[in-house]
């Protein structure tokens, strides 16, 4: 006989409240878990979208900022262009590496299948460029030139959801008679759902000759982002945005919202904790006499107080496994859920269970029994055994 | 032969909101080692409260009380846990058994809480000393009121004791049962254990070598059987 299975014997007792303490301290356990691997997850996707971009500073047309940092990693339209000569401003800058214009246009296309209107986005390139910022760009087939005419390159996503193929020629919308020529090889973020066309096309199908949406700057020196930064920011017309802002930018959004959410659990939490300590008390009271025969045959109060402190433990520790386990399988259900919530959300996946969030999970459930089991335990240790046998009426 | 335990001017009050209860006037109380002292009484004359304060469960409100005599009055409650473990072994009217352990591991509890080892062959040796051999196994509520009670005895038999304090441990039992009970009293007696036992059934008070008659919290009567 040991205390450990006598504390088991004792919540076997009473199976159904155990089995309901359990799975309230598990439900807890398990909004915990996902939200802070959800945390971390977030965090570590946000990164590499934004460093995917392969792009220190963009320069953008004035207007507001959020929509840019959206605009800038979704794609979209923003109504407002730079011009050439804003380009050789920017490239003259001392410290600018390489700078390159890009036209991003929103366009409207029939789905030939569901009969929908789906929206795709187009980017006028300059090849070089980009492939200098995006060296791990591979491709099936070919990158087009930047003289060439009616060719474009995309994104696996897209050919994989229409079908296409390299050789391929768009029938209709406003890139019909375009050839596929190449198809990129996948890249795991944005750079999938995009149509690549040469810097001139785009400006002439879309009709914005001379006119481009974003200026992409890479540095010579990472260390000197600040600083050329400020230079361009000099430039009127032209706001300049960092990826240090981009990130922050989205990270300030996401984060009030990630707080309502840490509300939310921690308020699951104390009701959770305060459940634990109501069913203990409960089970405390009841077994007053038992504590009364415990101590008539030789406990004292600190051997009753560490029985009832390790049945508390039990509890919380094993809803802190189920909590963790469930959390991890159905991780996925809930990453559809806070991606609806949050205001922007990264494609890859958010939860990021490690080992150490595991190890986290479980201290919390056993310092959470700790806490809970300390004032029934501490209430039980304190009967003398008198008024334990007569059930404290004295 | 030497008092085991050696009470003097034993009082105790229990307070019940306002009203204040004499459960024990100025009892003196002897009781020799290896005796076998009955205490009967009608309910209320405080037949518990002298059990219990002589089992350390309670301690008294005024009045001295030896046992192998050490003067246990400013003990604290520490020690006298350790007195009581290592002195006392105790059986109630309810039984009061886990009902989840069987009656092996409810013979076993104490020395969990004396933090002995609990050897196979000692609770083996303590089933057939009830008469339980064969019903180690079981649940409490797989067994009758009499073994129920036997089991409770071997519990407090367990951590080897010098005294066995029992509270109507025939209370919620049949005549023939409660018949056995005693003589199981009488044969741990044999062994020199000592027994007091609290009890409203005369015939049954007759097992002992003395019985006491409690009245309001005095004792008025003390008659020797041979």
């Amino acid at each position: 006989m040991n205390y450990f299975t006598l504390a088991a014997k004792n919540l076997l007792r009473r199976r159904g409240r155990t089995v309901l303490t359990v799975l309230g301290v598990a439900i807890a356990i398990t909004v915990l878990f996902s939200l802070l691997s959800l945390n971390s997850g977030y965090e570590k996707e946000l990164n590499k979208e934004v460093n995917s971009l392969g792009v220190h500073i963009l320069a953008v047309p004035k207007g507001c900022p959020y929509e840019a940092a959206s605009l800038i990693i979704h794609g979209g339209v923003i109504p407002k262009y730079l011009t050439s000569t804003d380009l050789k401003n920017v490239s003259s800058i001392e410290g600018v590496g390489l700078a390159t214009p890009m036209l991003m246009h929103q366009f409207i296309r029939r789905d030939a299948k569901t009969g929908q209107d789906v929206a795709h986005v187009a980017y006028g390139i300059e090849i070089d460029a980009i492939r200098e910022l995006k060296p791990w760009w591979k491709i099936q087939g070919r990158f087009f030139n930047n003289n060439e005419t009616n060719v474009m390159i995309i994104g696996r996503g897209l050919a994989d959801r229409y079908n296409l193929t390299v050789g391929a020629t768009q029938a209709d919308g406003p890139l019909a008679n375009f050839t596929i020529v190449g198809i990129l090889e996948r890249t795991g973020d944005q750079d999938d759902q995009f149509h690549y066309l040469p810097l001139a096309e785009a400006q002439r199908v879309f009709h914005k000759e001379g006119l481009i949406t974003t200026i992409g700057v890479k540095v010579k020196d990472i260390s000197k982002i600040a600083t050329v930064s400020a230079e361009m920011e000099k430039i009127p017309d032209i706001q300049v945005v960092t990826m240090t802002q981009v990130l922050g930018t989205i990270m300030n959004l996401a984060g009030s919202a990630k707080s309502l959410l840490l509300t939310v659990i921690a308020i699951a939490l104390i009701i959770s904790a305060f459940g634990i300590i109501n069913t203990l008390l409960m089970s405390v009271n009841e077994r007053t006499r038992e504590f009364g025969m415990m101590k008539a045959i030789g406990a004292s109060g600190l051997d009753i107080g560490k029985m009832v402190l390790i049945e508390t433990v039990f509890i919380t520790l094993s809803g802190g496994v189920i909590g963790t386990i469930s959390a991890i399988v159905g991780s996925s259900l809930i990453e559809g859920f806070v991606k609806g919530i949050l205001p922007y959300s990264p494609r890859g996946s958010l939860v990021s269970a490690s080992p150490e969030l595991i190890a986290f999970a479980l201290g919390f459930s056993l310092v959470l029994g700790l806490i809970c089991g300390l004032y029934p335990a501490f209430k039980s240790s304190r009967l003398t055994p008198m008024e334990a046998i007569r059930g404290g009426i004295e | 032969m030497s008092s085991i335990i050696e009470a003097k001017n034993l009082t105790k009050i229990y307070r019940r909101g306002r009203e204040e209860i004499q459960a024990l006037k100025n009892v003196d109380f002897n009781v020799n080692e290896g005796e076998f002292v009955s205490i009967v009484g009608p309910s209320g004359s405080g037949k518990t409260a002298l059990l219990n304060v002589l089992g350390f469960l309670d301690t008294p409100t005024v009045g001295s009380l030896r046992l192998n005599g050490l003067e246990t009055k400013e003990l604290k409650e520490r020690e006298l846990v350790k007195l009581r473990r290592d002195n006392i072994g105790f059986v109630f009217q309810q039984f009061y058994l886990m009902p989840t352990l069987t009656a092996r591991e409810n013979i076993d509890l104490p020395l969990l809480f004396s933090r002995k080892e609990g050897k196979k062959d000692r609770i083996d040796e303590i089933l057939q000393m009830v008469g339980l051999e064969e019903r180690g196994d079981h649940l409490p509520g797989q067994l009758s009121g009499g073994e129920m009670q036997r089991v409770a005895i071997g519990r407090a038999l367990v951590n080897d004791p010098k005294i066995i304090l029992a509270d109507e441990p025939t209370g919620n039992l049949d005549s023939a049962t409660s018949q056995m009970i005693f003589e199981l009293f009488n044969e741990l007696n044999r062994k020199g254990l000592t027994l007091i036992v609290v009890t409203h059934n005369l015939d049954l008070a007759s097992h002992a070598q003395k019985i006491y008659t409690l009245m309001d919290g005095q004792i008025v009567g003390c008659r020797e059987l041979s």
